[in-house]
């Protein structure tokens, strides 16, 4: 905790400093707002359809606990993870900061490619997009999450190449916040998803 | 700005000082609300509707303590954001209650 450290002459909170960028984090929580509404969509089109399973097999005896129980506790992690990146960004720890935000994109791939796994093993089972309006639902509702983790991955692993070259000034500071925002969302998404989608299914 | 850290008499620097308790705390605590939603379906032994209301309320829970500690909606300055994700929530009720009518009635 270097609280002292006045460095590089930024301001507390260098994210809010500028009118530019608390104009980029409103328009972002706008876009959040959106994106619940996307997901909004996706979840009504699975909760309609999941007992359509046709011939392919029954949510219940397709989704395996532990795996989704690993899946959660790696999302719930890299939020934590993600939210001390910012915590080291308000008090300008550069390096604390891109190290943290490297554990989160570390975490998110080991997310995706538990789900990546996870999909393939489903194929194999005979659960594949075009079987029936159950797995058509499931795999556009968590495939679309997946996007989401692959997109924010990449759009985090981006930002670090930038704070690499430019620092960490008040123009890169609300960017690495929004992205941190749009993380935790990602994890309040996959909240629903494990709830709705796979506790919910296990049950029947 | 309300964590009750000890400040070393530098009061201006209240807030630089904040530590990563709280969002420890909020980790630990969706920790705890994920373990007992598994725990409730792994169990297997409650009754359906009651495991339905278990899962249901743990999800609620755990996306007010995420959404107040990690995206900082609790901080101040945050109405806006309460705005646009209580319009997004509103819709997303009004579609979740017309496809399931729309389907299944």
């Amino acid at each position: 905790m270097s609280a002292h450290d006045h460095a590089e002459g930024l301001p507390h909170q260098p994210e809010t400093a500028t009118l530019e960028g608390r104009n980029k984090i409103l328009g972002f929580w706008i876009f959040l707002g959106a994106e619940t509404v996307l997901f909004g969509t996706l979840f009504s089109a699975y909760l309609a359809l999941r007992h359509n399973v046709m011939d392919g097999p029954h949510p219940s005896e397709l989704f395996q606990l532990p795996m989704v129980f690993a899946a959660t506790m790696i999302l719930l992690t890299s939020s934590l993870t993600s939210v001390f990146a910012v915590q080291a960004l308000h008090t300008h720890r550069k390096n604390a900061m891109v190290g943290w935000l490297i554990v989160t994109i570390l975490l998110g791939l080991g997310f995706l490619g538990l789900e990546i796994y996870e999909f393939s093993e489903y194929v194999h089972e005979g659960h594949g997009f075009t079987t029936s309006a159950f797995s058509s639902s499931f795999y556009t509702l968590v495939g679309f999450h997946g996007a989401h983790v692959a997109f924010g991955i990449l759009w985090i692993g981006l930002l670090i190449l930038q704070i690499y070259k430019k620092g960490l000034t008040t123009v890169t500071a609300p960017k690495i916040y929004v992205s941190a925002i749009y993380w935790h969302f990602i994890d309040v998404v996959w909240v629903f998803i494990f709830t709705v989608v796979y506790l919910m299914g296990k049950v029947g | 700005m309300s964590s009750n850290h000890s400040t070393t008499g530098e009061q201006t620097k209240r807030h630089r000082t904040e530590g990563p308790q709280k969002h420890i705390v909020a980790f630990i605590m969706s920790l705890a609300l994920t373990i007992i939603a598994f725990a409730a379906v792994a169990a297997g032994e409650i009754n359906t509707t009651f495991t339905y209301i278990i899962l249901v309320g743990m999800a609620i829970l755990q996306v007010f303590v995420q959404m107040a500690f990690w995206m900082h909606m609790k901080d101040r300055g945050h109405l806006f954001p309460i705005i646009a994700i209580f319009a997004g929530v509103v819709i997303v009720f009004t579609m979740v209650i017309m496809a399931l009518y729309w389907v299944w009635w």
